[in-house]
């Protein structure tokens, strides 16, 4: 399939611009200060955007917490997600949930379980209020090697097939579950191979190319959108940074990090862009709108005051 | 309208949830067998009359239901889920107390999340103890959640009525040996028992019991022998256990000096324990006497005969009360009164 250069060309900003704060967050964490909860996405941009592009602004999407570009392609503004982060007022959970919780109801960002594997009940409650309402809203759910093998995801496979649920299943194989390889945890290393028992469509795809994730996606929501059910998609990448900023990673082989810095999304994407007839200067324009965007958010976060919600008993 | 129907309270749930469903298109119901009776013959009848578009009967996969409610809640809509037995709500805790009590808060605040969680609990002839429990004392110390527990068919209609047009996530506690009770329901469609507000059932001088579900009768039944032993006994049932009516408690026990707390559930970490730390603490000189009627720290036998024993009852009731109120203080009571 082969998509717009303008297309392209937004998704590419979307994912420098998740990449900046990533950097962002971990150039202060390298000096000293303190980034809650902060779980770097770097490397895995294009499956995060490029799965989220496609989608309707009213359908629904419930993200992963590592990176943040599943937020941004959804259209939530990045000083939002950067205010939550530190905890300032003006972002979207006055403190209460911090960047594990960043929701945008009216865009279709309902918000994250704390404990990973609700969601897949949730993205069945919410395809069941699409259905009945007849709104053709399809769900996009996200999940990494935790929430995946969690029991929920397999009793909601089963209600979402039963009742040919408009979901997309969404397998971010990073490679890595903290310190454990996702060949630990899942036959062949791959979280979908248990879903063909379904007979719905399983699809293994490059998951750092971009317009392989758009296109695949979109026949998946497609589908969905059509009342024939739901598919799951699993898209290979990795995760290029530690876990959290407490980790070192020396269980990553360099080597696998180099090889894998090769595949480098955002550099694959560049390139096409170029093959696609995109001019340097352009692209350098946009990596500077991008960068701008970047640190007007963190500009934001040094003028916001601290979230002060009321912390009163709920009842009354 | 002040017309009354009698009824069993199993007839008033049912009801409730056949009104309720009929109102709105947005309210759904849903659970393990619903499309038959449901586990305590309340589903009856329902997804005939509405369909599956309103009444969904589900796998038995309790973590993605609760899930599915969750969604449907953020969607807007305004889920009923039944819990087959109420004990199964520790297979989805992390769903109920993590999630849905949680959710408002930690997220932006949607004014609505409009969940109604229900199903039988109780103690009801050798079930064995997964399937007897009273879940209050479990559910109650997570902050977010409303839990009411009906021992009447009119608190049944009254209490699940407010529930399901709450706004928030409401419990409704069901004893099975509630159901089979009849008493008068009001016909008003739109009659509620209010959330938080208890009931004085009886009104007395010497002391207050507070007692709530089975439990309600039981100490019924105690507050007329206590009578014939001269003891006047005002009881409260409190109909919702969080928020509790602390005021009615207040109040009562501050006319009576006197407090005993009934509850079928083993004594650790009772609800009982919460009420009487809090009427304490808020209390003067001189301290309230207090006492629970609950069980010792033990699990339902499946012998009936068994289980009979480890279950407070009227006679317990009395115990406590007299032992509670001695004939010389009763008396002293009323000169140091008057």
């Amino acid at each position: 399939m082969a998509l717009p250069l303008e297309t392209v060309t937004a998704m590419y900003r979307m994912m420098f611009v998740s990449r900046g704060f990533d950097q962002r967050c971990a150039d202060l964490l390298a000096q000293g200060m303190q980034v809650p909860h902060f779980h770097s996405g770097v490397g895995q941009e294009a499956l995060m955007v490029g799965a989220v592009a496609p989608l309707r602004d009213d359908d629904q999407m419930l993200y992963t917490h590592r990176g943040y570009g599943h937020l941004l392609a959804k259209g939530v503004p990045l000083h939002e997600i950067a205010l939550d982060t530190f905890m300032k007022a003006g972002g979207t959970n006055h403190g209460f949930g911090g960047v594990m919780h960043v929701n945008r109801l009216d865009l279709g960002v309902p918000g994250r379980e704390g404990v990973f594997g609700t969601r897949f009940g949730i993205a069945v409650g919410l395809g069941l209020a699409s259905q009945r309402r007849r709104l053709d809203q399809v769900v996009l759910c996200f999940y990494g090697e935790a929430a995946g093998a969690r029991g929920a995801l397999y009793e909601a496979m089963n209600m979402a097939v039963l009742w040919r649920l408009p979901l997309v299943f969404v397998a971010e194989n990073n490679g890595w579950s903290f310190s454990s390889r996702t060949e630990w945890l899942f036959p062949e290393g791959r979280m979908s191979r248990v879903w063909r028992g379904f007979e719905i469509p399983v699809l293994v795809i490059d998951g750092n190319d971009v317009e392989s994730v758009y296109g695949e996606i979109s026949t998946a929501v497609e589908r969905a959108r059509s009342g024939q059910g739901p598919s799951v998609v699993e898209g290979l990448t990795y995760r290029l940074d530690p876990h959290i900023w407490w980790d070192d990673a020396a269980y990553q082989p360099v080597e696998e990090i180099d090889a894998w810095r090769a595949r480098d999304p955002l550099a694959r994407t560049r390139q096409r862009m170029l093959e696609m007839g995109a001019t340097v200067e352009r692209i350098e324009a946009i990596e500077r709108d991008a960068r701008a965007s970047v640190a007007d958010a963190f500009g934001r976060v040094g003028a916001a005051i601290d979230a002060d919600w009321p912390t009163a008993d709920l009842h009354r | 309208m002040n017309d009354t129907t009698l009824m069993t309270s199993r007839q008033a749930l049912t009801g409730v949830l056949a009104d309720e469903l009929a109102a709105s298109r947005d309210t759904i119901f849903l659970g393990e067998t619903v499309r038959g009776l449901g586990a305590a013959g309340v589903a009856s009848g329902l997804y005939d009359r509405f369909g599956p578009e309103q009444v969904i009967e589900t796998p038995v996969s309790e973590n993605a239901i609760f899930g599915a409610v969750l969604g449907l809640a953020i969607a807007g809509m305004r889920p009923i889920v039944e819990i087959y037995s109420a004990d199964f709500l520790l297979a989805v805790a992390n769903e109920v107390m993590n999630d849905i009590a949680k959710w408002r808060h930690q997220q932006t605040r949607p004014e609505q999340l409009a969940i109604t969680i229900r199903g039988c609990m109780g103690a009801h002839g050798g079930l064995g103890p997964e399937h007897s429990q009273s879940m209050e004392p479990y559910l109650h110390h997570a902050p977010g959640l409303t839990i009411v527990v009906p021992g009447t068919p009119a608190d049944c209609a009254g209490l699940l009525r407010a529930a399901i047009r709450s706004n928030g996530p409401v419990i409704v506690l069901e004893h099975r040996r509630v159901y089979e009770l009849e008493g008068d329901v009001p016909q008003d469609p739109d009659f509620v028992v209010e959330i938080g507000e208890a009931e004085i059932v009886r009104s007395g001088s010497d002391m207050t019991i507070v007692a709530w579900g089975w439990m309600r009768h039981e100490a019924e039944l105690a507050a007329d022998e206590l009578v014939r032993r001269g003891i006047s006994a005002e009881l409260i049932d409190p109909r919702t256990i969080r928020p509790m009516d602390w005021d009615a408690i207040r109040h009562s026990v501050g006319k009576t000096g006197r407090l005993l707390v009934v509850e079928e559930s083993p004594i650790t970490g009772s609800v009982a324990a919460e009420i009487i730390t809090r009427v304490v603490e808020d209390a003067g000189h001189p301290f309230p006497r207090v006492a629970r009627v609950v069980m010792a720290d033990v699990i339902h036998p499946y012998s009936a005969a068994m289980e009979a024993e480890i279950l407070p009852g009227a006679d317990d009731i009395v115990a406590a009360a007299t032992r509670l109120c001695p004939a010389t203080d009763r008396i002293e009571t009323r000169w140091t009164s008057t």
